[in-house]
C-alpha cells in the first residue's frame, strides 16, 4: 500500500514541476473542493427565489448578481459545477471501465471477437454524440442519469479502442510471453500484468475527457434537454443569461467562465499527467 | 526411462506461410535426462526458438505438428490439455530468455512480479516476499529486501538476468530451458551468469536445456551437446566427443569458426561459405550438400542420424564406408 502511496506522490510532484500543470491542478482542485462542499459555501439557496432582489447588478452583497427570478448567481455557479462534476466523473469513468474491460478483451481474445467490438465500437462512434443524445432524450426525458448514459455510451468506443491498441502491443512483448511461460492464466495476464501498462494512458485519456463531458451537459442543458430546471447548471444559466443577455450580462459570464476555466484546468491536468505518466518520458528525467 | 525428462522424439514441425509450409523442424530426436546439461547449438534460423517454443507449447498460430512426439516425464506435451500444460509451465518447467532487458514487467516492482509468479503456493504474501528476497540472495544480488521494492529500469542488465534465473528456478524446475541466456550480455557478465548457473543447477538438481550459438560456453556448462542446422540434427553426443572429434563437417566448420578457437591473428575470421537453404523450398539429399567441402554423389540422399559410437551419434554419409551406401 505504502508503493502506490509513493507513485502518487511521484506523479503529483511531476505535474507540480510543470507551471501549466501546477495551474490545472490548483483549478481542478479548486473546483473539486467547491463541488463538495457546495452545500456549505454557497452564500445563498441557489434555486431560492426572491422576487425583490431580481436582475441585481454584482455587488456585495450578490458578488456576481442575480438572475430574473432573484436568485444569487454565485450560488449558481457553485451548485452547477457540483451538478457538472456530477455528470462528468461517473459517464467518464464509467465508460472507461467498460472501455477498458472490453478493449483489453478485444485486443487479447480470438480475432472474431475482436472483429465483433470493433465493429460494435465503429457502430456507436457513427453517431454524432449531440444527435444520439436529442434522440435519447426525446425518448426517456431530460435528466442527470439520460445525459450520464448518454456520455458513457458514446465515450465507451474511444476507451475500448485505446485499450485494445494498448493491449496489441503489449501481447507481443516479451515480458508477456515469459509470464505465459511461467505459466500465468490469462487473468493473471491480463490483470496483473497488462493492466497496469494500459491504465495510465486511460487516465490521461479521461482527465482530458472530462472538460468535453462538462462541456457536452452544459450544451444539453442550454438546449433544454439537459438537467430539469431549477437544478443550476452551467449551461441552464447560459441560457438564462443568453434571453437577458442586454439587462443582465453577469449571468453568461456566471455560466461561461466556469465552463472555460474546467475545461483549461482539466485539459491542463491531463497534458501534464500525460508527460509524467508515459514510461518513456520519465525515464529521460 | 526412468531417469529420462524429457524425451523428443522425430519432431516435424512447420509453419504455414503464403509461400508454402516452412519446415522449421525435421525429425528431431534427443532426450535430456534428469540433472544433465544438455545444449543446442546452431546458427541464427536453425529451429533454435521454434524448438523451446514447440516444448512449451507457445506457438505462433501458424505453427503446425507435423509428426512426433515431445514427452515430459513419459507424458506427451503436444496432444496434453491446454490447462496441464500450464501447470507445467514455471512450476516443472521454467525458462530464462535471451534479452534481460525485455523480459520483465517495466511497471511493477521486482518484488511484486517475484510475489505473483508464486501464485500456485498457498502461503502468506510476506512468505512469498521473504523466499523472493532468499532467492535474489542465493543469484548473488546484494540487499535483498531493498532491492525488492525497485523497478526493473533500476538494475543492469546484468543483474536482470540474475533476476529472471532467480524467477525461473524459484519454483524449483525439473527442467530449466535457458534460450541463449548471456547473448545480450558482454562477456565479463557472461562468465558470471555461467558460473552463477552452474552452482545453482548443483544445489537445485535441475537439468538444462541450454540454447546458445557460442561454443566456448556450451563446452565449458554442458555435459552433451546437439547440432542443430537448418531445422534438423546434424550431430549428437559428449561435449568432448564433440568438440575432439567432430563427425560431421558442419560441426567441424563450426569449430573451426569458433573465434576462441583461432591462435593466430587473421585479418579476416573464418566464415563458413554460403547459406543455410531456404526452408520452404528444401533441396534434396543433404541440406548441408551446398555449403560442405567434401560433398560426393552419395550425399544426394538424405544421410540417416547414425550412432557412430556410444553416446555420438553424427548424420553423414563420410561415416560409412563407401560400399555401404548403395
Amino acid at each position: 500500500m505504502a508503493k502506490s502511496h509513493s507513485e502518487l506522490s511521484i506523479i503529483l510532484r511531476g505535474v507540480a514541476k510543470d507551471p501549466l500543470g501546477l495551474l490545472g491542478l490548483i483549478i481542478v482542485g479548486m473546483i473539486v473542493f467547491s463541488a463538495i462542499f457546495a452545500a456549505w459555501i454557497v452564500p445563498y439557496d441557489p434555486i431560492g427565489m426572491n422576487i425583490p432582489d431580481r436582475m441585481q447588478a454584482p455587488s456585495l452583497s450578490h458578488w456576481l448578481g442575480t438572475d430574473s427570478l432573484g436568485r444569487d448567481t454565485l450560488s449558481r455557479v457553485i451548485m452547477g459545477g457540483q451538478v457538472a462534476l456530477k455528470v462528468a466523473l461517473p459517464a467518464v469513468f464509467g465508460a472507461m471501465a467498460i472501455g477498458l474491460t472490453l478493449g483489453m478483451i478485444a485486443g487479447y481474445g480470438p480475432k472474431w471477437l475482436d472483429n465483433f467490438l470493433m465493429l460494435f465500437f465503429d457502430t456507436v462512434r457513427s453517431f454524432p454524440t449531440v444527435m444520439f443524445a436529442l434522440a435519447v432524450v426525446a425518448l426517456i426525458g431530460p435528466s442527470l442519469q439520460t445525459i450520464v448514459f448518454v456520455v458513457m455510451a458514446t465515450s465507451i468506443p474511444t476507451y475500448g479502442r485505446v485499450a485494445r491498441t494498448q493491449t496489441l502491443t503489449l501481447r507481443n512483448s516479451e515480458f508477456i510471453l515469459a509470464e505465459r511461460a511461467m505459466g500465468a492464466s490469462m487473468t493473471r495476464i491480463l490483470g496483473v500484468h497488462m493492466l497496469p501498462n494500459i491504465i495510465g494512458v486511460l487516465a490521461v485519456l479521461a482527465a482530458m475527457d472530462i472538460p468535453t463531458v462538462i462541456a457536452l451537459e452544459a450544451g444539453l442543458s442550454f438546449l433544454g434537454l439537459g438537467v430539469k430546471p431549477p437544478t443550476p447548471s452551467w449551461g441552464a444559466l447560459l441560457k438564462d443569461g443568453y434571453a437577458l443577455i442586454r439587462q443582465t450580462p453577469w449571468l453568461v459570464v456566471g455560466g461561461g467562465l466556469p465552463i472555460i476555466l474546467a475545461t483549461l484546468g482539466f485539459t491542463f491536468l491531463g497534458e501534464s499527467l500525460r508527460d509524467v505518466v508515459d514510461p518513456k518520458l520519465r525515464k529521460n528525467r | 526411462m526412468s531417469d529420462t525428462l524429457l524425451e523428443i522424439d522425430n519432431l516435424s514441425v512447420d509453419y504455414e506461410t503464403a509461400r508454402g509450409d516452412l519446415k522449421a523442424l525435421r525429425d528431431i530426436s534427443f532426450d535430456v535426462k534428469k540433472g544433465e546439461i544438455v545444449g543446442i547449438v546452431g546458427e541464427s534460423g536453425c529451429g533454435k526458438s521454434t524448438l523451446i517454443s514447440s516444448i512449451l507449447r507457445l506457438t505462433a498460430p501458424n505453427t503446425r505438428f507435423r509428426q512426433g512426439e515431445v514427452r515430459f516425464k513419459g507424458d506427451d506435451l503436444l496432444t496434453m490439455p491446454e490447462r496441464q500444460m500450464r501447470n507445467l509451465r514455471g512450476s516443472d518447467i521454467s525458462i530464462i530468455f535471451q534479452d534481460p532487458m525485455q523480459t520483465h514487467n517495466p511497471v511493477l516492482s521486482i518484488g511484486r512480479q517475484m510475489v505473483d509468479i508464486q501464485h500456485r503456493t498457498k502461503v502468506s504474501k510476506s512468505e512469498k516476499r521473504s523466499i523472493a528476497a532468499k532467492m535474489l540472495a542465493a543469484v548473488g544480488i546484494p540487499d535483498p529486501e531493498a532491492r525488492l521494492k525497485q523497478y526493473p529500469h533500476e538494475f543492469s542488465g546484468g543483474m536482470r538476468q540474475r533476476i529472471a534465473i532467480a524467477m525461473a528456478l524459484m519454483s524449483e524446475p525439473d527442467l530449466l530451458i535457458a534460450d541463449e541466456p548471456t547473448t545480450a550480455l558482454d562477456a565479463t557478465l557472461e562468465v558470471q551468469i555461467i558460473e552463477r548457473l552452474q552452482e545453482l543447477q548443483r544445489e537445485f538438481h535441475c537439468a538444462i536445456l541450454f540454447i546458445s550459438h557460442h561454443l566456448g560456453v556450451i563446452a565449458e556448462l554442458c555435459d552433451r551437446v546437439v547440432v542443430m542446422y537448418a531445422g534438423a540434427v546434424v550431430e549428437s553426443g559428449d561435449v568432448r566427443e564433440i568438440f575432439h572429434d567432430p563427425k560431421h563437417p558442419y560441426t567441424r566448420r563450426l569449430i573451426e569458426c569458433d573465434p576462441g578457437h583461432i591462435k593466430e591473428r587473421a585479418r579476416v575470421l573464418p566464415t563458413i561459405p554460403g547459406e543455410v537453404p531456404d526452408l520452404a523450398n528444401l533441396p534434396d539429399g543433404c541440406i548441408f550438400r551446398d555449403r560442405c567441402e567434401q560433398a560426393t554423389d552419395r550425399c544426394a540422399q538424405v544421410p540417416p542420424l547414425e550412432k557412430l559410437k556410444e553416446g555420438h551419434f553424427a548424420a553423414c554419409w563420410l561415416n560409412h564406408p563407401e560400399e555401404s551406401s548403395t
